[in-house]
């Protein structure tokens, strides 16, 4: 074998024995030890060679040319060649990139050896932008990776792995945190993770084959290192405003354009009050955050501790939120052979949630009622005679009043979570290690809900204290809601990693394990009783029986989901140069039927290192040049247990006090439901150029999920209404993913960095299967308009597309809005059919793309990032869904049809519900500077504090946008035929701005 | 060492030795599972499918607002009401007649009945295979099944002509269920189905009198024999009308005309089918029915929709005491002491829908009278004078009026009697949901709708579009209404 490599590298190098004379010497590092396959370059003569075994070469160069010896791993160095035997010794790189380790799933692997397109982002990129997930932290940083995220606190942003493969509950990635896999890492201090790594290609992803479709986020919390104790702290407190609002008619542009959509004189243009509802509602928000850690270790002992609190007062009146976080990370080294590494963490969230609807009021809501009328009592829409807002009068809207809506908003959840685990590594041999790692997640999560039931009467019925208008006495004075909520999931895997070299070239490295996987039953229990004592004090008095004001008890058990996994990975290394890597995994999911649960998803991977190819010595300006490619199959089983099951509760009185319980069928299960199963193949380069000053990638993509499951329901006639699981279709996702970052030192005083990515995703139906599918009519308004379709006519777009009819303008004879019917006819909307309607775009944006600036200068740093998306459309939901009687946008109240202004682009006021159009449909795209972050270090003496730095950030600062309303990402309820990308009781994006800073003892 | 080696054997050998399909079952506990049938084996088991049919009349898309919409708004007894700018939905298009096929309200019913039916098809399959409840009682509850199966039926047929008739559970795999359900029948076709089933309900069904206290309000004998006599006269069988009415046996007028609409009037010596709610914990009454109906505005306590029109107000004889009993006037005092101030948004309200306990709760004690004595006598009377026997039918008709505080009829010739009967109908059974159909049955559409100044188009008005959505389901096995 050794012979045939050999005579092998022999062949290529033959060039090198043709001229000069030859120069003999032997490569060492610093330890004296024998480096071989360094390549050894001759500068002028441009003649090469690599060491062999035991580090010797020989080459035919001349006396007092430069050589240059370069091997991964080493610095490259230059040495005048001599013709007496050189002793070469190379220093260790201090160069980051090539002795750097991804996280890649039940293992580690140098970077420069990977196949698969993983995203790995350090601690510093994950907690600069100062937001309380770190997921949204990473937005625009990570090239095929769309986050839409929402600023409202403890909310979780989504996360879209190169483009969506489904449209079921299952789309979000798996997040596995130190090993535990679970949905949700709000509970994670972004302080605490030393690095966030996203595996987007089916290579990387088929070893977590059960639940990788979606992708999967590996993040890896800190662990003590340095022989001495360090603390840390950081402490940050920042203002928030909302980033950009929108302008609505004022309280006499109000009536005019009331008046005319009524044909009345109802409203006076004369109002005295003019109402801002949306200052009426928010306020500044401020947020605070403080961390301390506290880490080192020993010979035998790693551990870090950090403790962290995160306190807002959102910008919603009333709505605050806090977060409590403690981690331990310990690693006890037991003997040579055994480690033990233990994690743990508590997190502890408290919020007075609000409704969010209280923007859709504030936005609907008139101009004209006051916050409160001059006696006290909340204003409400009643139009008096004189044309103005009064406590009697004839009721013009249904909307209530939005501050009171707040104000009589009691609610509070907290919510604690446990996650841990233990892992034990032990090295059977020197090359044969076991792993066994146990993770545990326990959630308790408690809310109550208490409503004021007689007062919030009192304001919407009887604002004047009209004597005629009481309260009736048989009504429940109040209502008070308690939930409790919990679960525990847990995880226990173990696996043996076999790693040996085999003949100095084969680096071979075998990975198998078994894992399983238990999701919880997670209980929920819900309390609602009326009459409570009005002192929260006494809600809960001891011996008391409060059977008879009960109204409603809800006690559940939610279905468990339990996996069972064999996996296997083979991970071959020839040369340093030539990358192979082969996955399979084998999953069964208790959620399909007993013939059907068990799916396997193979993958392979392979790379080729070509810059540590001899050829690519003489290449200047490489560094680094790496071509991989790959093939892999990946399930999705995020189902409900598919069981045929009665429907319960469907009870009925027949005439007595007996409440008669009632059951029935209303669902039809297909039996043979099985995984969903993706398939994708890509292709990348890895390439650093210039002295690695340049380091980029490329990655090509086509990703199909073949079964897309759907949830369905038979003919509208069978009578069946729930919707259930089925294999319908096929989803495509097609992209590229570029990314591009500069970095230089000019000098010791200035550094600095430019950097950017582009991604780019088709997102297409390209098939359904299943005839009978019944159309899925999404995105309603809740008014009767559905504005997005899935059926059969949808193959070919986009998931999440609207499906509107075309909007043709104002008629100019009578303002009102006019529709182009399939025939290409202008109509008003009670002429429209269906048919009429057309696929209008996507709530998908077809490309995303991040920048990031930074600059280094002595002391100071200063670094900029934004991201941006393209190709997506949003429905303006909340301008769609007005109904007489509330306010439009100042924009419209401007400029609408009259008779004496027939050009107006708005058309005249209208009363009905105008149907769902191309008229409230807008562009998503836009970009934004999501953080500017300037920090100053204190120039320190070594003492009790050692490091300072003083930081201002400047959080989503800008935007540009085509959207009018007031954010362009629109996650809602996540669903692509839910209220995704339609802004209907949203919460605004927020401008934040925050001083901090972190220091080390 | 050792251990570590055991660990791992024990863990994979769960896994390899077959018991890892075991391992990867899991008890479903959030739902009753259909294999655990077992459960159900009982009288009180086999109960639970047919009152799973009664539950679906409590529903908002069944009973509640495009109901209301249909059969009163859309009549010439209601207007939409509420404020001029709140369509809710789509009422002012079924206040107008300009709905179309993807007008939600005439959507939902369709959807909301054959909701029902599937529910009533499971139970007409699955009471008879439990078979350790009790014969009788499964008999009984399949008899009640069918009627309510044909009640929905009468329901469709009314108001939207043939529909396809689903008389069993269709199986998803066949291709015969499969045209089944999308394919219309002709409204002969469903009147013969529903004929049959009212037939063997009546077979099976007890009389009322025969049901404990707190089971008034299922579905009886009489019941039966009395939709059997509408459906009939819907036909024009007027022998058949007579016949059945004669066999609707054990009930009788109630002195007080209002008492029927209250709570102490619920499943009276007059009522032979309503859909009971009940507002007291717990708590289950038809979703949003008052509230729709209950005054708006200050001092109101619903959306205000559905409200009496003139039409109607004009209807009433002067001391017909139904006026007040059926309509709510701003500025006065309820029978129950509220006093509805002049604030409020619309001057009438519709009192049939008002709860006096539960003023403005979602779900009230507000119970749907679908079927009367007042009807039974007032069908007999408009048969008996189709079939020439006028005389009887004054009899008959008189009843009616002097309950309610009227003279008898001046109506002589077999012509002005029908005339008078229809009128009596409309007065008599005003916000029952019996309006609309009544009026295309009895071919005065066209007339009373340009009285209530709506233009009714003869040839398309008589029934309402089927859903777009079935429509575009049926892939040509079926066609829209004309007209629409």
């Amino acid at each position: 074998m050794r012979n045939f490599i050999l005579s092998f590298l022999a062949l290529i190098l033959l060039p090198a024995y043709m001229s000069g004379q030859v120069i003999k010497g032997k490569v060492l590092d610093k330890d004296g030890i024998a480096v071989p396959g360094a390549i050894v370059l001759g500068t002028t003569s441009n003649a090469n060679t690599d060491t062999d075994f035991d580090g010797n070469f020989s080459i035919n160069a001349t006396n007092g040319e430069t050589l240059k010896i370069s091997m991964i791993g080493f610095e490259t160095l230059s040495i005048k060649a001599s013709t007496s035997f050189m002793t070469i010794t190379l220093k260790e790189s201090q160069e980051m990139t090539l002795d750097e380790v991804v996280v890649i799933g039940y293992g580690s692997r140098k970077k420069i050896d990977n196949t698969t397109a993983i995203t790995s982002l350090k601690a510093e990129e994950v907690s600069k932008t100062k937001v309380l997930n770190a997921s949204q932290a990473i937005q625009g940083k990570a090239a095929g990776v769309q986050v839409i995220s929402s600023d409202a606190p403890g909310s979780s942003p989504s996360v879209v792995i190169r483009g969506l493969g489904t449209a079921t509950g299952g789309r979000t990635p798996l997040y596995v945190v130190d090993g535990m896999p679970t949905t949700n890492i709000n509970n994670i201090n972004t302080n605490d993770i030393t690095s966030y790594e996203i595996l987007k290609d089916a290579s990387s992803l088929a070893i977590y084959g059960t639940r990788a479709a979606n992708g999967v986020i590996i993040i890896t919390t800190k662990q003590g290192k340095g022989d001495k104790v360090t603390v840390e702290v950081e402490s940050f407190t920042g203002f928030r405003k909302p980033l950009k609002t929108v302008r609505m008619a004022d309280s006499n542009a109000y009536a005019t354009y009331t008046n005319a959509a009524l044909g009345t004189n109802t409203f006076s243009t004369n109002q005295p009050i003019n109402t801002n509802w949306l200052d009426a509602i928010t306020r500044t928000g401020n947020y605070t955050q403080n961390n301390v850690s506290i880490s080192g270790s020993s010979e035998n002992v790693k551990y870090f501790f950090s403790a962290g609190n995160y306190e807002e007062k959102a910008v919603l009146n009333g709505l605050d939120y806090s977060r409590f976080t403690f981690r331990n990370n310990n690693e006890y080294k037991i003997s040579d052979k055994l480690k033990i590494t233990q994690n743990l963490s508590f997190t502890s969230a408290n919020s007075t949630p609000q409704p969010f609807s209280a923007f859709t009021s504030a936005y609907k809501q008139s101009p004209i009622v006051p916050v409160r009328f001059s006696n006290g009592s909340y204003g409400i829409s009643y139009v008096g005679t004189d044309g103005t807002s009064g406590t009697s009068g004839s009721s013009f809207n249904n909307v209530g009043n939005p501050v009171s809506q707040l104000d009589f908003n009691d609610e509070e959840q907290r919510s604690v979570t446990l996650q841990g685990g233990i892992k034990l590594d032990y090295d059977i041999l020197k090359s044969l290690k076991f792993t066994s790692q146990f993770n545990g997640e326990y959630y308790t999560w408690k809310n109550y809900n208490f409503e004021d039931t007689q007062a919030i009467w009192q304001v919407n019925n009887n604002p004047a204290n009209l004597s005629s208008i009481v309260y009736p006495d048989d009504k429940n004075i109040n209502q008070l809601t308690k939930g409790r909520n919990q679960y525990f999931n847990w995880n226990l895997t173990n696996y043996v990693t076999y790693n040996e070299i085999f003949g100095d070239i084969h680096d071979i490295e075998v990975t198998a394990g078994i894992e399983t996987s238990i999701q919880g039953a997670r209980e929920a229990l819900t309390v609602t009783r009326k009459d409570v004592n009005p002192n929260s004090n006494y809600w809960s008095l001891k011996d008391v029986n409060y059977v008879g004001t009960v109204t409603n008890y809800k006690d559940e058990v939610f279905n468990e989901t339990k996996l069972a996994s064999y996996f296997g990975r083979f991970q071959y290394k020839l040369l340093d140069r030539y990358l192979l890597t082969g996955t399979v995994r084998r999953d069964g999911s208790s959620n399909f039927g007993k013939d059907y649960r068990w799916g396997t998803f193979p993958a392979f991977g392979i790379g080729w290192i070509v810059s540590n190819e001899n050829f690519m010595a003489n290449v200047k300006g490489i560094d680094l040049l790496k071509i991989r490619g790959g093939w892999g199959k990946l399930g999705n089983q995020n189902v409900p247990l598919n069981n045929q099951s009665y429907s319960s509760g469907l009870s009925y009185y027949t005439g007595g006090s007996i409440l008669n319980e009632g059951t029935t069928i209303n669902s039809q299960i297909d039996p043979s439901l099985s995984w969903e199963v993706t398939e994708e193949t890509s292709a990348g380069v890895d390439f650093e150029l210039l002295d690695s000053r340049l380091k980029g990638s490329f990655d090509l993509y086509d990703k199909t999920t073949k079964n897309v499951i759907l949830f369905t329901v038979p003919y509208i006639t069978s009578g069946i209404n729930a919707a259930s699981p089925a294999h319908v279709g096929e989803v495509n996702n097609k992209g590229y993913e570029i990314s591009l970052r500069w970095d230089d030192k000019i000098n010791d005083n200035l550094s600095y960095w430019l950097g950017g990515n582009y991604s780019n995703n088709t997102n297409k139906l390209s098939s359904l299967q299943n005839a009978n599918i019944s159309p899925i009519k999404g995105g309603g308004l809740g008014n009767g308009q559905w504005t997005k379709l899935l059926d059969n006519s949808s193959v070919g777009q986009a998931l999440g597309s609207f499906y509107l009819y075309d909007y043709a303008g104002v008629n100019p004879e009578n303002g009102k809005m006019l529709y182009y019917t399939a025939d290409g006819e202008k109509v008003t909307q009670d002429k429209l059919a269906e048919s009429d309607r057309n696929y209008s775009g996507s709530i998908l944006p077809t490309s995303n793309y991040g920048v990031t600036v930074g600059v280094n200068y002595k002391n100071f740093d200063l670094s900029v990032d934004g991201y941006g998306t393209g190709g997506s459309k949003v429905y303006n939901g909340k301008k769609a869904q007005r109904f007489t009687g509330e306010n439009v946008e100042a924009s419209l109240a401007e400029n609408f049809w009259t008779t004496s202004n027939t050009s107006a682009i708005n058309p005249a006021p209208f009363n009905s519900v105008p149907v769902a159009s191309t008229y409230y449909l807008e562009s998503g795209d836009f970009f934004r500077i999501n953080n500017i972050s300037l920090g100053y270090k204190l120039p320190l003496r070594e003492g009790f504090i050692n490091y300072c730095r003083l930081y201002v950030n400047a959080i989503n600062p800008f935007i540009t946008q085509k959207f009018s309303g007031f954010s362009p990402e629109l996650n809602g309820n996540g669903d692509p035929y839910g209220t995704q990308g339609i802004e209907l009781d949203a919460y605004p994006t927020l401008r934040s701005v925050v001083i901090g800073a972190n220091l080390k003892f | 060492m050792k251990k570590v080696y055991i660990s791992m054997f024990v863990l994979s050998s769960i896994f390899l030795s077959g018991c890892a399909d075991d391992y990867l079952d899991v008890n479903e506990t959030e739902s009753i599972l259909t294999e655990d049938i077992e459960l159900f084996n009982s009288s009180e088991g086999a109960a639970t499918f047919t009152t799973a049919v009664y539950n679906k009349f409590l529903d908002f898309s069944m009973s509640s607002f495009s109901w209301v919409g249909m059969t009163s708004i859309a009549s010439d007894d209601a207007d939409k009401g509420s404020s001029p700018g709140d369509t809710g939905s789509d009422k002012d298009l079924m206040d107008a007649l300009t709905y179309n096929p993807s007008s939600p309200s005439t959507s939902e019913i369709f959807r909301a009945n054959y909701e029902g039916i599937n529910r009533a098809n499971r139970a007409i399959s699955i009471i008879p295979t439990l078979d350790k409840a009790d014969a009788n009682i499964r008999e009984r509850l399949v008899g009640e099944a069918k009627f309510l199966r044909a009640f929905m039926y009468f329901t469709l047929v009314k108001a939207y002509g043939g529909v396809p008739v689903i008389d069993h559970v269709p199986n998803p795999a066949s291709e015969e269920d499969r045209l089944m359900q999308l394919t219309r029948k002709t409204p002969a076709e469903v009147y013969a189905f529903i004929e049959k089933d009212l037939t063997e309900a009546a077979a099976i069904l007890p009389l009322k009198s025969a049901y404990s206290v707190s089971e008034k309000g299922r579905v009886s004998q009489g019941a039966a024999y009395a939709l059997l006599a509408k459906i009939n006269l819907y036909q024009k069988n007027w022998q058949k009308v007579v016949d059945n009415c004669n066999l609707v046996t054990g009930y009788s007028l109630v002195a007080n005309y209002a008492s029927m609409f209250r709570l102490a009037g619920e499943n009276d010596a007059e009522s032979i089918f309503e859909i009971q709610g009940t507002g007291t914990v717990p708590i289950k009454g038809i979703a949003g029915y008052s509230n729709i109906q209950g005054a708006r505005g200050a001092g109101g306590w619903g959306w205000g929709f559905n409200t009496p029109s003139q039409s109607l107000l004009n209807a009433y004889e002067a001391n017909d005491v139904r006026k007040n009993a059926t309509i709510i006037f701003a500025g006065t005092t309820l029978y129950d002491g509220r006093v509805v101030p002049t604030t409020v948004e619309n001057p009438m309200y519709n009192y049939k829908a008002y709860s006096s306990s539960f003023t403005d709760a979602w779900e009230t004690d507000t119970n749907i009278k679908y079927l009367r004595f007042a009807e039974v006598i007032l069908m007999k009377a408009e048969a008996l004078n189709e079939l020439g026997q006028t005389t009887d039918a004054i009899v008959l008709l008189n009843q009616i009026r002097n309950r309610a505080g009227l003279a008898n009829s001046t109506a002589v010739s077999q012509s002005d009697l029908r005339t008078a009967i229809w009128k009596e109908r409309r007065v008599e059974m005003a916000f029952e949901h019996d309006r609309f159909f009544d009026l295309v049955r009895t071919g005065q559409a066209a007339a009373a709708f340009t009285i209530h100044g709506k233009n009714f188009v003869t040839g398309k008005h008589e029934v309402f579009p089927l859903p777009q959505a079935f429509i575009d389901e049926a892939g040509g096995l079926s066609t829209q209404n004309p007209g629409y």
